[in-house]
């Protein structure tokens, strides 16, 4: 049951839920939730594997694209090829957490704090347009998604700062990225969650920077409360101070190392749920970079010793990952920051409905212009590394993060590796950073 | 295609060649954090960087032309041991280029002031010079003849071996930062110690260097070329906590502070490379250090714990302060050394030393000493024995609420030297004899000896530092603080004029990212700013007749430092300015600098640093003329000090401003821009 959001033109999948009346996740929401392929796929008119939408004919194709993707296609900066649409199932573990857990979760009376949740996704059913808290729930399904990991490491991850008019590649970093969760762990021991762990910490961000001098050296740590009403505690070690440094969470909007994007944009947004106002906007069928890596067209840039290569990009200035996009469930959701001197106005967030990550972001400055736009290539772990393969846990592929206006772009291309081995908790000390010095 | 270390790998196969250089995976080098995974081993990654520093100063002309070749190579070498080396050897053309002022043709002749000139008869000195010339030649000052003339006995030791001491390569002391107002101050060498010889004294590192040496400075025998060479293994033990060791040629960094140091003092400090204005990463002088951390992790009221044990034990070094005659002498204080080591090996002319008429204060002739009447007489830097070793202990949490803190401590040995007055050894200029034998104060011990052996005392030091943030002002703040035992001022009210003071340093720092729209909309400016009190237990001063005596250093100083950074073009072009001010001396140094990473190889840095003071008569001090070590030669009578040793407080530059008009007081003229290339191959 599906119909058009009118002003929007794109195909919203039925409410789920009685109107006004938000109720406790029966297992067939979640059934549904995790599964909303299982019965049939979606569909959109000429939308089929193979199909490759250019300038010539996105205008017939406005309703599953959105409104980032339907500009660069229409300017001709890139052209796209839909792939089957693939269940991306999620872990089993996260799913059977989420049943055992179904209805203990509540919002709390302010926004960012949340009640009961144990683990598992903490609002499976589908969200009610009338409920005015749903944006809310869907950015706590995110942020306690699978894709926050219990362990994984980026490493190598590479980042190219690049012009999209003239192509010529800036500036390039090679960043090592690592992620530990220390609480609602389903998937690597220990399970629940770490121990001791006294200031509450839910999840720590670790990056290291290997290349280029100038950089070279500098590491991040972020480290995020379970209590989201908290700041994250931010610590930078610069290689030529050899100091670890008290960063002001003030740097989260700042353009990180120079890129296109702020350390507030990773993951789609990575930042305190109660520092936005979330809007549920809909549901709808929209291509999302979802795709099986080993399928896709791939790069012979890089070489790594075990023969892994690196999604490719193209289009104009090689600012677009070369993967094939898929008809898939979203939910649209904004966020617009509270604090009125935030660079940014509002973000539209394509969150997938099965995986609840972010695929796509649109960026709007204080203006409400559009500013930037962060597409995020998610493949299905059977088709990646071998360590990845039957984890249930979509690993994050490719991204790029466009500048409208400055007609820039920072891309990233990367190996995800779900391995507990490289994500010790000791990584996460800030005395892992000095090292010695 | 790229290899996946191309943006690292040197390209210079005769580097490969050097060093057993294989490509390195980016996974090895994207994992050399992770303590479980280091059980095998790899290749060496290695990178090699060119950096040319060439800077230009008022009024001296270039004052760098440095070329550095750096190495820096890793390797796991198995069963969890990464070696990581760093080699850096580097030649400074500027004693060739500009030689006349920092090389072989340094210096030349110079003159000496001669306020009591009016007074004096015209008779001829040692320089053949006549002695009431207001400004005389190197040995144009009173010798043993005026001072029988004048009625000193006919033993007298004045006056000295022009020939032996010549007037040539000779700068006076002070003469880059202040005029001499009638102070005393004398000539010091300045040519490079293959070529002059005179004053040369190795002060731990430098004093006593050639030119060879001082062209490349990391070729000697401490294999200062090798910046860090050491090993490291994290030991995972059964209790999930971890061992951490790193054992070679290293450097410990303490602290939370930029620029200035509070406890990070466990590496001494090359101030020679480029005066305070080069990262301290590249000025620290690596030690052999063997560090253990105990990593405890978290516990059920920390969320992180480690302590920390440093054992330095290598042969003592000091801070290089950088030899006379070199671009950056930190606070003038080698070219005093050298001036008064060559005193007390050669004698020489001291500028308006001796009151004319005798006893009173107003005008002086300039007065020819001896070799071994005044001066630097001897160095004594610690030999190596497990007793002078240093150790250092740091325990560092995070604690629940998220406040980041370490408590420190430390023994070591002061990292700058010290000036012991000695009370025997030295031969009385006025007789010609040891100790006091005239009367009225025949038999009356020596002190206040205007001659000094330098030492580098025990210090023992207590601190520690904490972080934290303030959300509503979007600022993280930084504080540290210490207090240190046996340090060492000098100290005119005392015998040795030194005296042992505790010290009480602490720093307040704020760091906050701010969005400055001329700069950037998108990417915030750094702003930092620091505040250092340093206070002096036990202050001593007194008023003497003359003038102020006691400890030279101010009894609180404050420093000031700022810092805006920002970032433009992905952190391609970073503009930034650094501002200190040294308050109490007055001083304000202010240093712009844009950098440009014209590649991912390639980066040009353009630069400058000017200082300025308010004017530098609040630098006098009790300056040694009226110590009085020999009654009553050098009694002032006419302002009633006695017959006995002791400072009546004479005030002048030389040689106690440097200690108050600090590192950027003492450098006011030595404006310097810049320009440096770096390269990574």
């Amino acid at each position: 049951m599906t119909r058009h959001i009118a002003g929007h033109g794109v195909i919203v999948v039925a409410l789920a839920c009685a109107a006004g009346t938000p109720h406790a996740a029966t297992e067939a929401d979640i059934e549904k939730s995790f599964f909303p392929y299982m019965h049939a796929l979606p569909t959109a008119p000429g939308v089929a594997p193979g199909t490759v939408i250019n300038q010539g004919n996105v205008a017939n194709f406005e309703g599953v694209l959105d409104p980032g993707m339907q500009r660069y296609i229409r300017e001709g900066a890139v052209e796209i090829t839909v792939g089957a649409t693939t269940s991306f199932d999620t872990n089993k573990s996260y799913v059977d957490a989420t049943k055992v857990n179904a209805g203990k979760v509540k919002l709390g009376a302010k926004p960012g704090e949340l009640v009961g949740y144990v683990a598992g996704r903490p609002f499976p059913e589908e969200p009610d347009a009338k409920d005015p808290r749903a944006g809310e729930k869907l950015a706590w399904n995110n942020r306690y998604g699978m894709n926050a990991y219990d362990g994984l490491a980026i490493s190598p991850f590479y980042w190219k700062y690049i012009n999209m008019d003239s192509g010529k590649v800036e500036r390039n970093i090679l960043f090592g990225f690592h992620f530990l969760r220390y609480t609602h762990r389903v998937s690597q021991a220990p399970v629940p969650e770490i121990t001791p762990n006294p200031s509450k910490l839910y999840r720590a961000t670790y990056v290291k920077v290997y290349e280029p001098q100038d950089v070279k050296n500098t590491q991040l740590l972020i480290q995020r409360y379970e209590d989201d009403t908290k700041l994250d505690d931010a610590y930078l070690y610069l290689g030529f101070q050899r100091r670890v440094r008290r960063l002001s969470t003030g740097q989260t909007t700042d353009a990180f190392l120079g890129s296109d994007i702020m350390i507030e944009d990773f993951e789609g947004y990575n930042g305190r749920i109660s520092d936005m106002n979330w809007k549920y906007q809909g549901t709808a069928n929209i291509l999302m970079p979802f795709y099986n890596h080993n399928d896709m067209k791939l790069s012979d840039e890089y070489k790594e010793p075990d023969g892994y290569k690196y999604v490719a990009f193209g289009g104009k200035g090689g600012c677009f990952p070369s993967v094939t996009w898929q008809l898939r469930k979203v939910h649209i959701l904004e966020s617009s920051p509270i604090d009125t001197n935030h660079p940014v106005s509002r973000r539209v967030h394509y969150m997938d409905a099965q995986t609840s990550v972010i695929s796509m972001s649109l960026v709007h400055d204080r203006k409400g212009d559009l500013w930037k736009t962060y597409v995020v290539g998610w493949t299905h772990p059977d088709f990646h590394l071998a360590k990845n393969k039957g984890s249930g846990i979509t690993p994050f592929d490719a991204f790029t993060m466009i500048d409208i206006q400055a007609k820039h772009c920072t891309t990233g291309q990367l190996k995800a590796q779900l391995d507990a081995q490289m994500v010790p908790v000791s990584l996460f000390n800030v005395q892992n950073m000095r090292g010695g010095n | 295609m790229k290899t996946a270390r191309d943006i690292s790998r040197p390209k210079l196969s005769v580097l490969a060649a050097a060093l057993p250089l294989t490509v390195g995976g980016a996974v090895q080098a994207a994992d050399e954090n992770l303590p479980d995974l280091a059980s095998s081993t790899t290749p060496w990654v290695a990178d090699v960087y060119y950096e040319n520093h060439t800077a230009r100063r008022s009024r001296a002309g270039l004052a760098k032309f440095r070329n550095t070749l750096q190495v820096e190579a890793d390797r796991q070498m198995g069963d969890g041991w990464a070696f990581r080396g760093i080699l850096r050897g580097s030649w400074d053309g500027v004693y060739q280029l500009n030689k006349d002022e920092y090389g072989r043709n340094a210096g030349g002749a110079i003159t000496l002031e001669n306020t009591a000139a009016p007074l004096l008869p015209p008779v001829p000195t040692t320089a053949g010079t006549p002695l009431n010339l207001t400004q005389v030649p190197h040995g144009g000052g009173i010798n043993n003849p005026i001072g029988t003339a004048i009625g000193l006995p006919p033993t007298n030791a004045l006056g000295f071996d022009l020939a032996a001491n010549p007037n040539d390569g000779m700068r006076v002391l002070g003469d880059r930062w202040h005029r001499p107002e009638r102070g005393a101050v004398f000539g010091v060498p300045v040519r490079p110690c293959d070529r002059d010889s005179r004053g040369c004294r190795d002060f731990g590192g430098y004093g006593d260097l050639n030119l060879r040496e001082l062209e490349t400075p990391e070729f000697n025998d401490r294999l200062d070329f090798l910046r860090e060479f050491y090993a490291k293994k994290t030991f995972p033990l059964a209790d999930g906590t971890e061992l951490f060791l790193k054992l070679g040629r290293q450097q410990v960094v303490w602290g939370r502070t930029d620029l200035f140091r509070v406890l990070d003092v466990i590496n001494p400090v090359d101030y020679s490379r480029n005066n305070i204005y080069d990262e301290l990463q590249d000025i620290r002088i690596p030690m052999w250090i063997a560090q253990a951390e105990y990593r405890m992790g978290a516990s059920e009221s920390m969320q992180d714990r480690n302590v920390q044990v440093v054992w330095n034990f290598d042969k003592f070094r000091p801070n290089n302060l950088g030899q006379c005659g070199t671009p950056n002498v930190m606070l003038d204080a080698a070219c005093f050394f050298r001036g008064f080591a060559n005193l007390w090996d050669n004698g020489g002319t001291v500028a308006n030393f001796s009151p004319v008429p005798a006893g009173t204060a107003g005008a002086w002739a300039a007065t020819d000493f001896g070799p071994h009447q005044i001066g630097v007489r001897k160095v004594h830097l610690p030999a190596w024995s497990l007793s002078n070793t240093q150790l250092g202990v740091k325990y560092e949490g995070i604690t629940q609420g998220g406040l980041a803190f370490s408590l420190n401590a430390l023994t070591y040995r002061s990292q700058l030297p010290s000036l012991h007055a000695f009370s025997a050894g030295a031969v009385n200029p006025f007789t010609g004899g040891t100790g006091n034998t005239t009367p009225p104060a025949a038999g009356v011990p020596v002190s206040h000896l205007i001659a000094f052996d330098i030492h580098y005392p025990r210090v023992n030091l207590v601190g520690g530092s904490l972080d934290f943030q303030i959300p509503d002002a979007n600022a993280a703040i930084r504080m540290e603080g210490a207090l240190t035992h046996g340090e060492e001022f000098v100290n005119t009210a005392r015998r040795e004029l030194y005296s042992k003071n505790r010290v009480l340093r602490t720093v307040i720092g704020v760091d906050r990212p701010t969005f400055i729209p001329f700069i950037s909309t998108t990417r915030a400016t750094q702003i930092s700013a620091q505040l250092f009190w340093q206070h002096i237990i036990d202050h001593e001063r007194h008023d003497g007749p003359l003038g102020t005596v006691g400890i030279v250093d101010w009894e609180d100083n404050f420093i000031g430092t700022l810092l805006i950074k920002g970032f433009l073009a992905g952190d391609r072009v970073s503009p930034q300015v650094m501002v200190a001010r040294d308050f109490r001396a007055k001083a304000l140094t202010v240093a712009p600098q844009i950098e440009w990473s014209v590649t991912d190889d390639f980066k040009v840095t353009l630069g400058a640093n000017f200082k300025y003071t308010n004017g530098s008569s609040h630098y006098k001090f009790d300056d040694a003329r009226s110590f009085n070590p020999y009654p009553p030669f050098t009694t002032y009578t006419a302002a009633g000090q006695p017959f006995v040793p002791g400072s009546a407080g004479l005030p002048g530059f030389e040689p106690t401003a440097r200690f108050r008009a600090g590192p950027i007081g003492t450098a006011v003229a030595e404006d310097d821009i810049y320009v440096m290339v770096r390269y990574k191959f």
